[in-house]
């Protein structure tokens, strides 16, 4: 169940390992069986009858849950967010580049009536953002801005049949680039160095000109940070909290850009590392997005490993979070060296048959993690932090990740009790959105700088280094 | 038919170090890297031996460090060793040519000629670069690094400041590749008869023939082999 509801915007918080029942959901229409490490888990946290844990449910037919986290309106540091409550409905959308996510919520009471999750269609333009934009830079963004604008539509059409009234406020975050590709803006500016672009201030649309058949209220694209870094992350801010935290904070969002924030209530230092697709399976000979068929986890079992196959089906490909999982497993039984050489030379490993990761899928590796640890490392240079609080680590499989795994591979240089785990903190800041007034973010914006990694004296050296691993014990 | 008399070369020992210094990356004694090599002479104290003891510059040169890069090179196209490794090697190579740098000057060692080098306007990208003219360097020739963001006018003024010389343009981005083009028309269009080198993640060969440069190789190595053929 885990597999399928973590694309919903449902956070696990323990990162499935059953300790922290956030994922409770009640069984109202099919059957979820339990085994006798569930039952106890469930007598631990007081949950009798319907109640299962998502992270240790199967389904195995048709199945109608009620989803204890669309009650309660937790943010990402757990506690309760409180808000004034307002007239109406409200619509959150993660405008992801990959992946969006729709979350219908009542303003009264802040429970989540619907969700909807859509692959983004501007995906056969690029998989990543450069490419993106070299499509929309030779003809194509008239007909990118069309068919998000689509995709969303959709979504709140199917998340509103039936209701009566219109949805008064219409919450949309995302990253620069998709900010632009929404609204139409030009996004030339954006191509090359410094990357700023002047239209990346709040946007707002009426149902009429965006096309869209159900009418609404205020239609709100949010401003970008700087750059590349958009509003997805301002929201993972604010969902965080670190904007009023004494203590340091990071939020590191794994997914193609590679976002990282480091600081505190004071000022903020952000950034994005293009650390590229090979994290959403891209330029991985055998990678693929988290789905059926994907090896998600890897952990050494004796002197092998064992993976866990999404679906539980034949294994196909090799998704994020098992590449990470491969690689440090590898390093863990001596199989790779510190440049990430494949040390018996036949320059590939079989991960599960027929999943296998070549010389070059480790060395595409070695650039992703090399990028966001020599990111992090500027930043918090810049920020002269002091003592790091809290690591909040949100992207497209926070919830599969494995924080030991991530540390051991070099991506993260924390201490495993430091870092917290979280799915889509864009989603939980959007829907924070739905109760404030826009000008609320103004003065946190004020507090946030973009820092342009490249151009920093030091970053490509810093760059390389991170590419090594550490091999031997830990 | 004349043949040419088989010549037995045996390397000096110290040019036989000096071109595993360079191969494995090790480039002084202080230096950690590699582990394996640790306590030893690096390429900068092998040098500086190799031409007290009397060795000839060219020698050095053409005896040790091109064919060590050489095999850097092959092994980096293989997907043998990755960047770091390729980076060291390179940095090894460049604490050798610091010793032979004031025998180019005074003309003793002939540069095989001069490369201008440098990422097209709108991109910051370098790492490639680099690479690329250390290797060109270690096979020989004189470099003009021109740096990041570099724009046609700069590109022509080196080229006339340096004539016959050879230009190396690289991108990274995508969105930069269109610079690319322009920079190749306007250095077509004021210096005709110069030679352009493409290279960068996101070309290829279909690319560099789209935009009229002359050559275009996915690995540095490419680059180093197309220059033989020119060399002075």
């Amino acid at each position: 169940m885990i597999d399928v509801l973590h694309s919903y915007g449902i956070e696990f918080p323990c990162g499935g390992k059953g300790t922290c029942g956030k994922c409770r959901v009640r069984i109202i229409g099919g059957q979820v069986q339990t085994d006798a490490r569930h039952r106890a888990r469930l007598d631990a946290l007081g949950l009798g009858g319907d109640w299962r844990l998502a992270c240790m449910s199967r389904c195995e037919a048709d199945l109608v849950i009620e989803v204890e986290q669309y009650f309660s309106f937790i943010l990402a540091d757990e506690s309760p967010f409180r808000f004034t409550p307002a007239e109406g409905m409200g619509v959150a959308v993660d405008v992801g580049t990959t992946t969006l996510v729709a979350q219908l919520v009542d303003r009264n009471t802040g429970e989540v009536m619907a969700v909807e999750t859509a692959v983004n269609p501007q995906a056969r333009f690029g998989s990543d953002l450069v490419s993106r934009l070299e499509s929309a830079m030779t003809g194509h963004s008239g007909e990118m801005t069309r068919m998000i604008r689509e995709t969303v539509n959709g979504m709140i059409d199917r998340m509103w049949k039936g209701r009566k009234g219109v949805p008064e406020r219409i919450v949309l975050v995302g990253n620069t680039v998709m900010q632009h590709l929404f609204s139409g803006s030009d996004i030339r500016p954006l191509s090359f160095f410094p990357f700023e672009s002047p239209h990346k201030d709040l946007k707002q649309f009426t149902s009429r000109e965006l096309g869209w058949k159900v009418p609404c209220g205020e239609v709100l694209f949010y401003p970008s940070i700087g750059s590349f870094v958009g509003s997805d992350i301002l929201a993972g801010i604010m969902a965080t909290r670190m904007h009023e935290s004494d203590e340091f904070c990071v939020l590191v969002d794994l997914g193609t850009n590679g976002e990282i924030v480091v600081g505190n209530r004071e000022r903020m230092y952000c950034a994005s590392t293009a650390a590229g697709p090979a994290f959403e399976g891209a330029r991985i000979s055998m990678g693929m997005l988290a789905s059926t068929g994907a090896v998600s986890r890897v952990e050494r079992k004796n002197n092998g490993w064992r993976c866990h196959v999404i679906g539980n089906t034949s294994p196909a490909g090799i998704c994020g979070s098992g590449l990470i999982d491969a690689v440090a497993v590898l390093l863990d039984s001596g199989r790779l060296g510190e440049y990430g050489e494949i040390l018996d030379g036949s320059g590939k490993v079989v991960i599960t048959d027929p999943v296998t990761l070549t010389q070059r899928d480790i060395q595409e590796f070695q650039l992703a993690k090399a990028a966001v640890a020599a990111g992090l490392e500027l930043l918090m240079k810049k920020n002269g932090a002091g003592e790091i609080g809290s690591v909040f680590l949100a992207g497209a499989f926070g919830s599969y990740i494995n924080p030991t795994h991530v540390i051991r591979t070099g991506l993260l240089g924390f201490s495993e009790e430091m870092i917290r785990q979280l799915g889509n903190t864009a989603l939980i800041g959007a829907k924070m959105f739905l109760f404030s007034d826009p000008g609320e973010i103004v003065p946190v914006l004020e507090r946030i700088t973009h820092v342009n990694l490249e151009a920093e004296p030091g970053f490509q050296d810093t760059f390389i280094d991170h590419m090594r691993f550490r091999t031997g014990d830990v | 038919m004349n043949k040419q008399p088989l010549k037995l070369c045996i390397m000096d020992p110290i040019l036989e170090k000096l071109g595993e210094a360079v191969e494995y990356g090790k480039v002084d004694l202080n230096s950690p890297y590699p582990p394996q090599m640790k306590g030893q002479d690096g390429a900068d104290e092998l040098t500086r031996q190799a031409l007290d003891g009397g060795l000839k510059p060219t020698a050095v040169l053409s005896d040790a460090l091109v064919p060590a890069m050489d095999r850097v090179g092959q092994k980096f196209s293989e997907n043998k060793i990755f960047v770091p490794q390729m980076l060291m090697s390179a940095k090894a190579m460049s604490a050798a040519m610091v010793h032979l740098k004031p025998y180019f000057q005074s003309g003793d060692v002939k540069a095989k000629g001069t490369f201008i080098i440098g990422t097209v306007k709108g991109d910051l990208h370098d790492i490639g670069k680099n690479l690329v003219a250390m290797m060109v360097e270690g096979g020989g020739w004189s470099i003009v690094d021109l740096g990041v963001d570099v724009n046609e006018d700069t590109f022509n003024s080196a080229i006339e400041e340096n004539p016959g010389a050879f230009v190396g343009l690289s991108a990274l981005l995508t969105t930069t590749m269109a610079n690319m083009e322009d920079i190749v028309k306007k250095i077509k269009e004021r210096n005709p008869a110069t030679k352009i080198l493409v290279g960068g993640a996101p070309l290829n060969d279909d690319f560099r023939a789209k935009i009229g440069a002359d050559f275009y190789s996915p690995d540095p190595r490419g680059a180093v082999e197309y220059l033989k053929q020119f060399a002075a």
